[in-house]
Formats: C-alpha cells, sequence, structure tokens
C-alpha cells in the first residue's frame, strides 16, 4: 500500500470523522 | 514557488495512484464547507464589547447576517467568472489562489473584528472569503472527472461531499476554539478567527500539494470508452461560450435551482421548524439533533446520489429528487398531523440528502452533456442557479409562513402551505428535467484545421 495516499487519506478522514462523531452525539438528543 | 503550481508542473508521472486526487479534494471542500457553520460566530459577533451580553455599540444580527449572503452571493458570482482561469491555469495554482482568498478572507475578518469595523468583515469573509469558496468549489472537478472517465459521479460526489461536511467539523471547532481564548476581556472570537485563518490555509494546501493532472493520452487500466454511448452522455466536447447558450444549460440551470429551493428553505428554517410543527414535543436540544442530522444526511447523500447516478444515469436520478420530493413535501403536512416525529425526521433526511445529491451529481451531468473540456468552468457558471436558489428558498419559507401567521394560522399547522408549494417548485424542475435532450451535434466542438485540437482554438460546427 502506498504510505502516500495512506497518510493522505488520513489527513483528511480523521477530521471528517471527528466532525461526525460530534454531530451523532449531539443528534442523539433527538432521541432522548 | 510559482512555477510549483503551474499546470504543466501538476502533470502526473507515469504509476500516479488517480486515488490520491479524491482526498486533495476534500482537503480543498472540508475547509471551504466551513462556509455552512458561518452561524455559530453570529452572536459572538454581536457580543463584541459587551463580552457576555450586546452592548448599545455591539453589531446587529441583520448587520452580521449579511456577512454569509455576501459570501454566498460572491461564491456563485466568482465561480462564474473565474470558472475559465480555472480551467486555464490548472487545480494547483487555482487551489491555491482559493486558500489565500479564504484564509486571507478571516485574516482581514480578524483585522474587522479588531478595529469593530463591520464593513472589513464584509470585504474579509463576504468578498475575499466568498472568492476563495467560489474558486475552491469548482477547481477540482474537471480534474477528477478526467481522472475517472469511468466513475464520474462517485468522483465528484466524493469531493462536493466535503462541502456538506465541512460544518461538522467547523461547527464543533469553532466552539472549541471560543471557548478556549475567551478571557473576561475578550469573547475569543478574534484569536478564534486567526486560527482558524491559519489552520484553513495549511489544511487546503495538503490538496495543493497532492493534486496532479492526468497525462493528455491517459486512461484507466483496462478502460475504453464506449464506442456507442449511453443516451444523453456525449463523447464530443462543447465550449463554455456556446454551452451557456444551448437550452440545454438552461433546463439543467433551472432543475438545479428548483431543487436547491425545495432544500435550502428546510436548511436554514429546519430548528424552529421542528418545535412549532411539534408544539411542546421537540426541545431546542433535540432541535439542534435534527439539525445536525441533517447535516449528516446533506453531506452522505452528496456522495450515495452522484454514486448512484454513475448507475442509473444523471436525469433518471434528478427524476429520484423531484419524484420523491414531491411524494415527501406533499406528505409532511399530513405527518404533522399524525404527530409522528419519526417519520418527520425521515421524511426531511431524505429529502436533505437529495438537496446535497443534486450538487454532487450536476457536475457528471455536464460532463454527460458537454464533455470534459470546458466542464469545469460550466459547472461554474451552472452554480449562478445556487445564489438565485439561496435568495428563493428562504424567502419562500420565511414569507409564506409569516403571512400564514399574521392571518390567524395556528403555528403548528403554518407549514403546510409551504410545503404544497415546494411541490410546484419541485414540478417545475421535474418537467425540465424530462425535457432534456443531448446537446446538438451543431453546437459541438471541432478542432481548427490550422490548430489542431487545442481546446481554444477550434470552430464551433
Amino acid at each position: 500500500m502506498n504510505t502516500r495516499l495512506v497518510l493522505l487519506w488520513l489527513a483528511v478522514g480523521i477530521p471528517l470523522l471527528w466532525g461526525v462523531l460530534k454531530t451523532l452525539e449531539n443528534a442523539l438528543k433527538l432521541f432522548h | 514557488m510559482l512555477a510549483f503550481l503551474d499546470r504543466k508542473n501538476t502533470v502526473a508521472p507515469a504509476g500516479f495512484n488517480r486515488f490520491m486526487v479524491p482526498p486533495a479534494a476534500l482537503s480543498v471542500h472540508l475547509a471551504i464547507g466551513q462556509a455552512y457553520a458561518f452561524s455559530t460566530f453570529n452572536l459572538p459577533l454581536t457580543k463584541l464589547i459587551g463580552i457576555n451580553h450586546s452592548a448599545p455599540g455591539d453589531w446587529k444580527l441583520a448587520q452580521v447576517g449579511w456577512t454569509f449572503s455576501i459570501a454566498i452571493a460572491i461564491l456563485g458570482i466568482s465561480a462564474a467568472v473565474f470558472g475559465r482561469w480555472v480551467e486555464t491555469v490548472g487545480p494547483r495554482k487555482s487551489m491555491f489562489t482559493a486558500a489565500v482568498c479564504f484564509g486571507g478572507g478571516f485574516m482581514v475578518s480578524a483585522i474587522g473584528i479588531h478595529l469593530h469595523q463591520i464593513w472589513l468583515l464584509y470585504l474579509g469573509y463576504g468578498v475575499l472569503g466568498g472568492c476563495g469558496l467560489g474558486i475552491g468549489y469548482i477547481s477540482p472537478v474537471s480534474t477528477l472527472i478526467k481522472w475517472f472517465p469511468d466513475r464520474p459521479g462517485m468522483a465528484t460526489g466524493l469531493a462536493i461531499m466535503g462541502f456538506g461536511g465541512g460544518a461538522l467539523i467547523a461547527a464543533p471547532l469553532s466552539f472549541w476554539l471560543m471557548e478556549h481564548f475567551r478571557t473576561a476581556q475578550s469573547n475569543g472570537i478574534l484569536e478564534t478567527f486567526v486560527t482558524m485563518g491559519v489552520i484553513y490555509f495549511m489544511f487546503m494546501m495538503i490538496g495543493v500539494y497532492a493534486v496532479r493532472v492526468p497525462a493528455e493520452d491517459w486512461k484507466p487500466k483496462g478502460w475504453v470508452a464506449p464506442a456507442q454511448p449511453k443516451p444523453l452522455v456525449t463523447n464530443a466536447q462543447v465550449t463554455l461560450d456556446v454551452a451557456w447558450r444551448t437550452p440545454q444549460f438552461w433546463l439543467l440551470w433551472v432543475a438545479l435551482c428548483m431543487n436547491v429551493t425545495a432544500g435550502i428553505g428546510v436548511l436554514g428554517q429546519a430548528s424552529p421548524m421542528i418545535q412549532e410543527i411539534f408544539n411542546g414535543r421537540v426541545s431546542p436540544a433535540a432541535a439542534a439533533g435534527f439539525v445536525g442530522l441533517l447535516s449528516l444526511f446533506n453531506m452522505g447523500g452528496r456522495f450515495f446520489w452522484a454514486t448512484a447516478s454513475d448507475y442509473i444515469g444523471r436525469r433518471n436520478t434528478y427524476m429520484v429528487f423531484f419524484v420523491l420530493g414531491i411524494l415527501l413535501y406533499s406528505t409532511v403536512p399530513t405527518i404533522g398531523h399524525l404527530g409522528s416525529i419519526g417519520l418527520f425526521v425521515t421524511a426531511f433526511l431524505i429529502i436533505i440528502s437529495m438537496y446535497g445529491g443534486s450538487f454532487s451529481t450536476v457536475p457528471a451531468y455536464l460532463r454527460d452533456l458537454f464533455g470534459t473540456m470546458h466542464v469545469g468552468a460550466i459547472h461554474g457558471a451552472l452554480l449562478t442557479a445556487w445564489s438565485a436558489a439561496g435568495v428563493l428558498g428562504p424567502v419562500l419559507v420565511n414569507y409564506i409562513r409569516q403571512y400564514q401567521i399574521a392571518h390567524g394560522v395556528p403555528k403548528t399547522q403554518a407549514y403546510s402551505i409551504t410545503m404544497y408549494i415546494m411541490c410546484g417548485v419541485l414540478l417545475i424542475g421535474f418537467f425540465c428535467n424530462l425535457a432534456m435532450r443531448a446537446v446538438d451535434a451543431k453546437h459541438h466542438f471541432r478542432a481548427s484545421p490550422k490548430s489542431g485540437t487545442a481546446p481554444n482554438a477550434g470552430v464551433q460546427a
């Protein structure tokens, strides 16, 4: 596997995943 | 440094992995997608003097609200104006320009906050940042289409998904930074603007560094362009100058505008709408959760629908948007009367996924109709439909609701007429999409005998 390719996807994927998790945290309040 | 940005220096070497390009595009779209979360700054910007409350000299909310409107208007205008330039200089120089404009926009705004001059906020985030939004939005699109001729929908869907996802990152990041920099003398927004300007500039530079264009004769391994293209898909090319004069361009312009109008009005009013329709059953915190879910489906829909369009075709995908949209909007008032929050939320999640999907499917739709030669510039011109919808959608939702309440309609029912009007809006889009035909061969680009196949030197048939 190309290391640069993995690093590049991690660079954009980690902030995006963090944003999704934060949003899901807030969205759960809808069901409480 | 400037030579590094030139198009000729971005041509990919043999063996380059084309899956390096989507994250490069994503880095730009995730950054500029911050615009969707600008509202997190609205209240703090009205408390620069009072810190914990709005003091008499502080900016008013209505004044601050103009910043976002200017940025979105400039997004559409700059995408249209700079589309041809972006196509000429290539993705690296245009991404770099977008990073300078977007990051610089935050810096100029920070100066405006420091001096308490609102015109600097308009100029910084609104005008300069808006140019960053427009140029950044279109800069990777044609490059992705050229790298993924076999899956153009999926490729552009991945990038444009970032624009929807940017708000998911920006909203919590903005709150965290403002809290971090908050002191007794400052609400932390000045430092937050400077920090975000630096962070976003650096993040967009990842894309500037990584993006490559394919060599002229490059094709994916084992892929052969179909000799007999599918209906509405062309192997020919149409230039920007000719494309915008064709009925196909304007049919798609109206179709996009109608679908975005239907979605954008809901997106802006989602929180008060769910609280008013289900009076007393949905708290402000739960409504914020609903807005978060909408953002997630706005993002996910961009990837899902654009990828689906590679299999079912662009026109059919748009048909799904309009038919399913009309069905859902027409049943929302009934769902409201039944009091089913679950069904209501589900309906709007699907609607908002199709709102995002219309943005991400449109570059591949344009590629099918007009070819790849000027697709980035044509896409830029088409984005003026977004600016128009940005005015039309909120006006329809807000004013009709206000008119009904003023005429004695209870708040719980004030959205019903709006939903039926949205059905009418989608019906217009449906007929435009239904009328779509392949571009007449007389509009196809033919290279001039003297100049070979140079894209800007040919003649129209």
